[in-house]
């Protein structure tokens, strides 16, 4: 590896990306997309039927979405990036290569997006009268180039779990136009106007509106909500139908994780519940109902927020071994490396660890072992704390497993590196279960008293 | 190979061209940059003047000055993603490794940039707050935002000084000495050039008399003399020797600079106000004049650097060469297997320990010290069968396989059953025994194995505290003959003993009185 060794302290890397990830996911596809093209409509509404409520609506809604995807939904995007640089170098590194030319790209679009956002938002109390339309298409302009920036960041999010022929012919265009490509994009373009529709309902219950405008703008978003929500549904059954079984297998477990694993019901029942809410509050909103909508929309919101938490989840977890499917494993080894590390040594191979004081030890050298190959997802001591992974196990037997890691466990990478160095991280494993080994700094996995004793 | 090397995947796009858009996209997102931070700078400083100063409040200049944060912010930060990209894809080692170095910072860059531009977007736009309330926020958001040009600074301090990566490490992830130096004027010079960008831009477009005119000026003045004074220090932390190609751009910066202050001084002594076609010109000269010297001081260790890493990778490559077939092979063959079956799950998860053929006899059994349970001897039932494969053994190599859910765990179960018959009853022992042998091998039970076993096969007190634990009779069991060669020769790495000096009589009493605990 060429990079020293970080880890997210307690949460673990997997947990920093996601949280970060998640809220960008939902302002980006809810707020950016959702929200700011039926702001577009509501205020083309508004200029027809010469309402001064839709205008009002839309002109506030605007003012609040404006300072939210900026404020927060560009920085988590950006965020992602700052946190994968800083946890996964090796993995984004290679994407940015592969996929050099959408991102930049993507940097045009994006600023194009930007610039007209400003000059929407800017222009909105200026351009009026025969310049209103002028003005409206002003905000279709920024939905165009909103969903240019999704066509883009999708063939990227794709890649990673269905690679297509890339691993063999490293052609771009396979890895951008892969299978779950189109299936995804369609998706999460319902999903995006699935919660613009609800941050829509939120906003317009819980802000000053008369009655009556009330009821109208209900039905309409109700109906806004009842159409994407049925589109994703079919969305979610087509992206599915294009994963391979290889991956999709581990779904289930993806979302109930080993705590709730043997009661697998609960993954449909709670998911049945939560499909079940969303319809109930659409057709509550569609009939125009304000009570009901009120005590509805809390729960709406979360429920929606948690279903594309648990879409991400899944698709983030199910490419297990890999990063990049067929080229790299989540633990940023290449495919071709382990062949190459189990026979040449893993450690002889790293720059950072040649570096490192008190190199020599048993222990120094476990932990570098366990960063290098398993320190992407388990922690020590936190969030998938490898103490309780391998507690009860005798070290032998951790040593037999690390050598079958991604065949007994189908969604973990193998292990890189001789068996020399297998029977090292075996023993470190060991220590760490037993609680003979204890870490100085988890982030930079300095074992305490490196350079004291051996162990 | 003890050397770095860079990424496998070949650079997409040719350095020349690389290079100059890095240089392009780097300059436009610095001037947003400077403008958000210059922007952020006045207003608080004229949110405190308006309170004490006595202008009229309704003038708001600062106010006036807030409302153009969210253009400059958003345009920042979005003209920042091809800068990265490029320098991520173009400088890919080093960079990554000066970030990996100020990770934390790197990450809370995240958390600093929304609270920040929360609270200015926030006092941007609600028109009145109290003012201690609007104070406090100001001064958090401009704190926040602060720090970030200071950990770029960092950032790009490391970045630039390889050589020194391995002291930054040692020394506790900071940068001490002539690089701490280093750093503070090169970030005290950003926040310089941010009240030169700022200052002026809101004299052109946010000044709407001739006091905030004047006012601006001022900042504006003393902003470009105090560059020249952080400069002069910045250049003196820069290694000697720069050589032609990076003196030419930085005497041009300096001598549009020293053109500023004459074009300057020569207007306010005729009282006349800044003219921005003959400014913006002079000003833009001195960004670019001065972005390019930075550039050229840094490709000055960058550029070889890279050339020794694109030259190793070349070798590093070459040595991987040989296994890529096979990887792909490997992982082609891997796509089309899916651990939705009891077989596949055995064949996958279980037989590098237990066999293909259930006898305890796989790959790695021999490495074991207690060794894996041959499989087809075993006949216990199906809810102990769900407990072992739920908690594993403790105390032996066997784990917990939770990590497949229940659904797969009964097909797994399913398999066993139907291939090694584990959840039949237990197989008859056909072995006669006399009375006198099995009056001895009660005897014996009662005495000696059931101090660990109890004697109602269970367990006894004492073994609890065994790790592995002796098997539950009641609910577990083993094929006579795999019984009987337990008994006879101890089960290895375990607290259970060999009994084979016992008869062999006596030996087949105990086999049967163990398996009838299967009955009771």
């Amino acid at each position: 590896m060429e990079f020293p060794i970080f880890q997210f302290p307690y949460i673990g890397n997997g947990m920093a990306i996601a949280l970060d990830a998640v809220l960008h996911v939902i302002i980006s596809h809810g707020m950016a997309i959702g929200a700011i093209s039926l702001i577009v409509i509501s205020e083309y509404l508004g200029f027809k039927k010469s309402s001064q409520d839709w205008e009002n609506f839309a002109k506030d809604f605007l003012k609040f979405t404006i300072i939210i995807t900026t404020g927060i939904g560009a920085i988590t995007g950006v965020g992602i990036w700052l946190i994968t640089s800083a946890l996964s170098p090796r993995g984004i590194g290679s994407m940015l290569r592969v996929f050099f030319w959408p991102w930049f790209i993507e940097w045009l679009v994006f600023t194009c997006e930007v610039i007209f956002i400003l000059i929407y938002y800017f222009t909105w109390s200026k351009w009026v009268g025969e310049k209103k339309e002028k003005h409206v298409y002003f905000g279709m302009g920024y939905v165009f180039f909103a969903l240019c920036s999704a066509l883009l960041i999708t063939g990227i999010l794709g890649f990673m779990l269905t690679s297509d022929g890339w691993p063999w012919d490293k052609g771009f265009w396979s890895a951008f136009l892969n299978p779950s490509y189109l299936p995804q994009l369609l998706l999460r373009i319902s999903i995006a106007f699935s919660l613009g529709a609800l941050f829509s309902v939120a906003f317009l219950l819980f802000t000053r509106r008369r009655e009556d405008f009330r009821k109208e703008a209900l039905h309409f978003f109700g109906k806004a909500a009842i159409i994407s929500f049925s589109v994703a549904v079919v969305f979610t059954w087509w992206y599915f139908s294009v994963v391979p079984s290889t991956f999709k297998t581990h779904a289930v477990f993806a979302v109930l994780t080993s705590r709730f694993s043997q009661q697998p019901e609960i993954f449909w029942y709670v998911n049945g519940a939560g499909a079940l809410l969303l319809f109930v509050f659409s057709i509550v909103s569609f009939r125009g109902s304000t009570v009901l909508s009120k005590i509805l929309i809390v729960p709406a919101v979360l429920v929606s927020m948690l279903f594309v938490s648990e879409f991400e989840r899944i698709r983030e977890f199910i490419r297990g071994p890999y990063l990049m499917s067929g080229y790299m494993y989540a633990s940023q080894v290449l495919l071709s490396e382990t062949p190459f590390l189990s026979k040449d040594g893993m450690l002889k191979n790293d720059f950072w660890f040649n570096h490192a004081p008190d190199n020599q030890e048993a222990m120094v050298q476990g932990a570098y072992l366990f960063a290098r190959n398993c320190s992407v997802c388990h922690t020590i001591g936190g969030i998938n704390d490898i103490a309780e992974r391998v507690k009860g196990r005798t070290e032998d037997g951790i040593f037999v497993m690390l050598g079958h890691t991604h065949e007994m466990v189908p969604f973990m990478p193998p292990f890189s590196g001789t068996e020399d160095e297998r029977r090292t991280l075996a023993g470190f494993l060991y220590g760490i279960s037993k609680g003979t080994i204890k870490l100085h700094d988890p982030s930079r996995f300095v074992p305490v008293n490196g350079g004291g004793t051996h162990e | 190979m003890n050397r770095l090397s860079d990424l496998l995947i070949s650079r997409p796009i040719p350095e020349t061209l690389l290079r100059g858009l890095l240089f392009t996209s780097f300059t436009l997102h610095m001037l947003f940059v400077l403008l958000t931070l210059g922007t952020a700078i006045l207003a608080l400083y004229y949110f405190i003047d308006s309170q004490y100063s006595g202008r009229a409040k309704e003038l708001r200049f600062d106010k006036r000055i807030l409302k153009t944060f969210m253009a400059h912010k958003s345009l920042a930060v979005v003209l920042g993603v091809a800068p990265l990209l490029l320098i991520q894809v173009g400088s890919t080692i080093p960079f990554f490794t000066a970030v990996n170095l100020f990770a934390p910072y790197w990450m809370l860059l995240v958390v600093f940039l929304i609270i920040a531009f929360l609270s200015f977007d926030a006092l941007g736009h609600k028109m009145y707050v109290h003012r201690y309330i609007h104070l406090a926020l100001g001064i958090i958001a401009l704190a926040f935002l602060l720090t970030v040009p200071g950990i770029f600074a960092a950032i790009l301090t490391a970045f630039e000084n390889p050589d020194k990566w391995q002291a930054i490490m040692s020394g506790g992830y900071r940068l001490t000495g002539a690089l701490a130096v280093h750093w503070l004027f090169r970030y005290l010079h950003v926040l310089g050039a941010a009240v030169v960008f700022g200052s002026g831009f809101h004299y052109f477009f946010t000044a709407e008399d001739e006091t905030e005119r004047k006012a601006l000026q001022k900042w504006f003045v003393a902003g470009i003399l105090l560059q020249f004074i952080l400069g002069i220090m910045l250049y003196g932390t820069v290694p000697a020797n720069p050589g032609y190609g990076i003196l030419i751009p930085l005497f041009t910066g300096i001598v549009a600079a020293a053109l500023l202050l004459w074009m300057l001084f020569s207007t306010i002594n005729t009282g006349n106000p800044m003219q921005i076609k003959t400014l913006l010109p002079v000003l833009m000269l001195v960004l670019v004049s001065m972005l390019l010297t930075r550039q050229f001081l840094q490709d000055r260790t960058l550029l070889p650097l890279q050339k020794q890493l694109e030259a190793n990778t070349i070798a590093y490559e070459n040595e991987l060469k040989p296994f890529e077939r096979q990887t792909l092979d490997a992982y082609g063959a891997s796509l089309k297997v899916v651990y939705d079956s009891g077989e596949t799950i055995y064949a996958k998860s279980c037989a590098f320990c237990h066999g293909a053929n259930g006898d305890g006899k796989g790959v790695e059994a021999k490495g074991l010290s207690i060794p894996p349970e041959d499989i087809s001897a075993i006949r216990t039932t199906r809810g102990h069968l769900y407990d072992i494969l739920k908690y594993g053994v403790h105390g032996s190599a066997m784990p917990y396989f939770t990590f497949f859910d229940r659904d797969k765990l009964d097909s797994l179960m399913d398999y066993m059953d139907r291939t090694y018959h584990v959840l039949s009853p237990p197989e008859a022992v056909v072995v006669s025994v006399s009375k006198p042998a099995m009056e001895q091998a009660n005897s014996i039970y009662g005495q000696t194995c059931a101090g660990c076993h109890g004697m109602d096969g269970k367990g006894s007190k004492l073994s609890q505290g065994f790790k592995p634990q002796p098997p539950d009779f009641t609910v577990y069991s083993l094929s006579p003959k795999r019984a009987f060669e337990v008994i006879s020769s101890s089960y290895p790495g375990t607290m259970m003993p060999a009994f084979g000096s016992l008869p062999e009589e006596v030996r087949w009493g105990l086999v049967k009185i163990v398996n009838e605990k299967r009955r009771q």
